[in-house]
């Protein structure tokens, strides 16, 4: 098969970058880009952790996290314009990462009445 | 610098790059399936931190109070120097790439070298962090053992009536196990990191790679991105909240 039918990038539109190079060259403008929206959203994720949001503390924290991750597998690490079977390894690993972690909340929180009640008949002096 | 010859290959085979390896059609094909093999890898790396990730959010669920007291334990200025350090590593990493692709040489050994002395910093960051932290005795499992008087200052400033003992029959020995384990795990893939990156680094200064042959770069720099995926969410979950 012809190597040359191939070099072409994937991505729409210019390409920058020398003949033949393979993959797409992501512009500097594109890299500080993406830095400095990172480092924006480190200094939101430090300020909502100042405010108490009580059991929703974890939300804000992982919701800012999420968004930092999506921004590096999209632009940092060429997901945007890679083949979609590799952003397809990438959505399908972490839907088994919440599966897992979801179900296992699940099983978790359903035998938390048990455990207290355990922890209540031990405390609770012997009945003759 | 061997590049396509295809298009004028002699009647018996077409020459092939040297930097082509036997059991490929091309160039073109031996980037994606090195890159193809590159994903799996990662997306089983992200499974194999699951585990811990699940750790944490099983224990956070049941024992919210214990994570309130132990995270004033965590320096949450030290972990912000480490996320930035990491973010500027993730961009020379992703510059690096860039630098590959244009043939940029100057600018692929700074590239690279820079990737390497941010993960020396983050290192020695954490360096001064565990060490603290055994000093103190904040460690893992039955052995957390921290005398009242090295407890935080905002934590006792908050409670007062709080001692080392209460701490460890509450349970803290476990949230230092998971702290030590997820950093550590993480540490560990740091180190690994920078061992790659000097390879890389000798690499191109023998000046192995070219705008069709750097799957290598690109390939350590997805494993780079991955690494600082994992502490993007570690560094809030650990040490912002409370």
């Amino acid at each position: 098969m012809s190597e040359a039918a191939h070099t072409e990038s994937h991505d729409h539109g210019h390409h920058e970058g020398l003949p033949g190079t393979i993959g797409h060259v992501t512009p500097v403008s594109t890299l500080i880009k993406v830095i400095l929206s990172l480092l924006v959203l480190t200094v939101i994720t430090v300020a909502i952790a100042q405010v108490d949001l009580g059991k929703f503390n974890i939300v804000g924290a992982v919701g800012v996290a999420c968004i930092k991750a999506t921004i590096v597998s999209l632009w940092f690490m060429h997901l945007r314009y890679d083949k979609r079977f590799n952003f397809w390894i990438l959505v399908g690993s972490m839907l088994l990462v919440a599966w897992m972690i979801g179900y296992i909340l699940f099983d978790t929180a359903l035998y938390q009445n048990n455990l207290r009640e355990y922890k209540q008949d031990k405390a609770a002096p012997a009945t003759p | 610098m061997s590049t396509a010859t295809d298009n004028h290959a002699s009647q018996t085979l077409p020459a092939r790059p040297k930097e082509l390896a036997m059991h490929f059609d091309n160039l073109h094909q031996q980037f994606h399936s090195g890159k193809l093999g590159m994903w799996l890898f990662l997306g089983q790396e992200l499974l194999f931190f699951c585990g811990l990730f699940t750790a944490y959010a099983v224990y956070r669920g049941n024992h919210q109070d214990l994570f309130h007291y132990c995270h004033w334990f965590l320096d949450w200025k030290l972990g912000a120097v480490n996320t930035v350090v990491l973010l500027v590593s993730s961009l020379t990493a992703a510059w690096s790439v860039r630098c590959a692709q244009l043939e940029q040489r100057t600018g692929l050994l700074i590239t690279l070298a820079l990737t390497f002395i941010c993960a020396g910093a983050f290192m020695v960051v954490k360096y001064f962090e565990y060490t603290h932290k055994l000093h103190i005795g904040a460690t893992w499992g039955g052995s957390f053992s921290v005398a009242t008087e090295d407890l935080p200052a905002q934590l006792l400033e908050r409670y007062p009536d709080m001692t080392g003992e209460k701490l460890k029959t509450m349970g803290a020995g476990t949230f230092f196990a998971i702290y030590f384990c997820m950093t550590g795990l993480h540490g560990i893939h740091v180190l690994v990191g920078m061992g790659i990156y000097i390879w890389l680094f000798i690499r191109a200064l023998k000046g192995h790679f070219n705008r069709r042959y750097y799957g290598a770069v690109d390939n350590v720099a997805l494993y780079w991105h991955i690494v600082d995926i994992i502490w993007i969410f570690l560094f809030p979950m650990l040490y912002l909240i409370g």
